[in-house]
């Protein structure tokens, strides 16, 4: 019996894990989703203590503590208030694959809402193009393309001034 | 609380980006015995152990289960906790109100990640909301890359302030021998390293570490009887954010967020005023550059807008009048189930005067930890040498 030597061969084993998920979405989420797929239209929920009109829509207020009940249609445009231009191949983990980069993604305050909703930006993947302020536009893909989830927005456009 | 807690020891391994030469439990253990040692005990007088960190980045799930041999729980209470980046500071958290419950007299906390074994970007994602934004999940970097330009378009600051950071993170981290990233580098080297994702560059950015941290906590009693500079822990708070909602990204929110509400209740119940002056030190979880420049005015250092200004004026220096993670943080370091526990060891190794290489040039009575976690929540943890200060 001898010690184990440090400089011995030091094996490392590779293993992948592929695991689906199924989430459900709730009727509030369901409402939007729905809305999105069906109309190409934005619905938030206001909270009618605090009057925020929040996204996604949820049945509490986080902040109130109170059940939201009114939908409140939104505009599909909106501003910009934060952004980044992605250089890094990262997994898009609803489909295990990975973004070409360069691209551009931001937060997109709707009109008419509190809350701000991620998504890709249709813009050149330049930081002279982009800038935090920005009025953007939603566009959908086409009716027959869409599933009922955030991919039925197929990226922000800006709207020129 | 009921019962005071000290910390009474604690250790941590040396952090590095490959430890093929350990697996999870060797790698744990290593921090577990130089805690045990640094407090003059052994295992056999724990009286729990509690363990965590996010198993779902090596994918390996109930650590408490497989790594009991290396953290010395076999057969003792215990839980394991996981938290997002905040898993090490939870866990002192959890085992402060243990041994303050007087349920436990010594506790052994324990925090480790192995990132080399799994792909932490693509797991990150997972931490998005799955039906809201996920796909646009660009793991920890797009979400801090938004908080930049935010920050920027907010405040007018630039690029060189972020870099001002990443240097004085690194040149820290070259006088702390148990840091991972410990790089001669200048402003230039950080402007010219690769994007990311604008504006983060690589220098921007913490690395992907492997290590351990390890603290031993401990009543009144024990800790006056065994211990020669027990390490008090004064106040610890914890806040979370309301989900979906900017939070950090939009640097000008008016909302009451995690990091502000945590820190002005834990300055009320301590009384303080001005935390500039209260605190000697401070180690905060700053993932990103830009994050610990929010960080330094969501915890009052300077007003709204005025943390780039606190770096350009290089007022968080080592050798500065608010030094600010001398141990270099996780922009050197991060090993994350152990990252915001090495924030609370860190501040205790400043108080007892041990930290080495990276003490801080001046009296230091009082630290304050932060940790800070997806989807934006934080445990503050409070220090002191005096268990009346």
């Amino acid at each position: 019996m001898g010690l184990v030597e440090y400089e011995q061969e030091l094996i490392s084993i590779p293993v992948i894990v592929d695991v689906p998920y199924r989430f459900a979405a709730g009727k509030y989420m369901t409402k939007f989703l729905t809305e999105l797929r069906d109309n190409g239209r934005f619905f938030g929920i206001r909270c009618p203590i605090c009057n925020r009109v929040q996204l996604p829509p949820r049945v509490v207020c986080a902040v109130c503590h109170v059940k939201n009940r009114e939908w409140v249609e939104l505009s599909c445009q909106g501003t910009l208030v934060g952004f980044t231009i992605m250089y890094l191949p990262l997994t898009d983990p609803t489909t295990g694959k990975p973004h070409e980069p360069p691209f551009s993604y931001g937060s997109v305050r709707l009109d008419g809402s509190d809350s701000v909703i991620d998504h890709f930006l249709n813009v050149e993947p330049d930081v002279q193009k982009i800038s935090v302020g920005m009025r953007m536009k939603a566009v959908f893909k086409p009716r027959e393309q869409r599933v009922g989830d955030l991919s039925d927005i197929l990226h922000f456009d800006p709207i020129p001034e | 609380m009921k019962r005071n807690v000290a910390i009474i020891g604690g250790g941590q391994t040396h952090h590095a980006a490959r430890r093929h030469d350990v697996n999870q439990v060797e790698m744990v253990n290593e921090a577990v015995r130089a805690a045990l040692s640094d407090a003059r005990t052994t295992i056999d007088e724990i009286d729990a152990v509690l363990v965590g960190n996010m198993e779902f980045f090596e994918g390996c799930h109930m650590t408490d289960c497989w790594l009991v041999d290396g953290t010395g729980a076999y057969g003792k209470p215990g839980l394991k906790i996981t938290t997002g980046g905040t898993v090490g500071a939870t866990i002192v958290c959890a085992g402060v109100h243990h041994v303050a419950s007087g349920l436990f007299d010594r506790v052994l906390c324990v925090g480790f990640e192995k990132q080399e074994e799994g792909d932490t970007g693509a797991i990150l994602s997972g931490v998005a909301h799955p039906l809201f934004g996920r796909s646009m999940a660009g793991a920890a970097v797009g979400y801090f890359a938004m908080m930049a330009t935010s920050y920027m378009a907010a405040w007018g600051a630039k690029e060189e302030h972020s870099a001002m950071v990443a240097v004085k993170a690194r040149q820290n981290a070259r006088k702390n021998e148990y840091a991972h990233l410990k790089l001669d580098i200048n402003i230039q080297d950080v402007l010219n390293s690769r994007m990311l994702a604008y504006p983060i560059r690589m220098l921007d950015m913490c690395p992907a570490s492997n290590g351990a941290c390890a603290i031993i906590l401990a009543d009144e009693t024990t800790a006056k009887d065994r211990c020669e500079k027990p390490v008090w822990i004064r106040a610890m708070d914890t806040a979370h954010n309301e989900q979906f909602e900017l939070d950090w990204r939009d640097v000008t929110t008016q909302k009451s967020i995690f990091s502000r509400v945590s820190a002005a209740r834990i300055y009320k119940r301590l009384g303080v005023n001005k935390p500039t002056d209260y605190f000697d030190v401070f180690e905060i979880y700053e993932p990103a550059t830009w994050a610990e420049m929010v960080w330094y005015e969501d915890l009052g250092l300077c007003g709204p807008g005025e943390g780039f200004k606190l770096i350009e004026n290089n007022k968080t220096g080592i050798d500065g009048p608010i030094p600010v993670n001398p141990s270099g943080g996780i922009l050197s370091t991060n090993c994350i189930g152990a990252s915001a526990m090495l924030r609370v060891w860190e501040a205790a190794l400043q108080i007892r005067g041990d930290a080495g290489g990276h003490q801080v040039p001046k009296e230091v009575r009082r630290a304050l930890a932060t940790a800070y976690g997806g989807t934006n929540w934080t445990v503050l943890t409070a220090l002191s040498r005096n268990i009346d200060d």
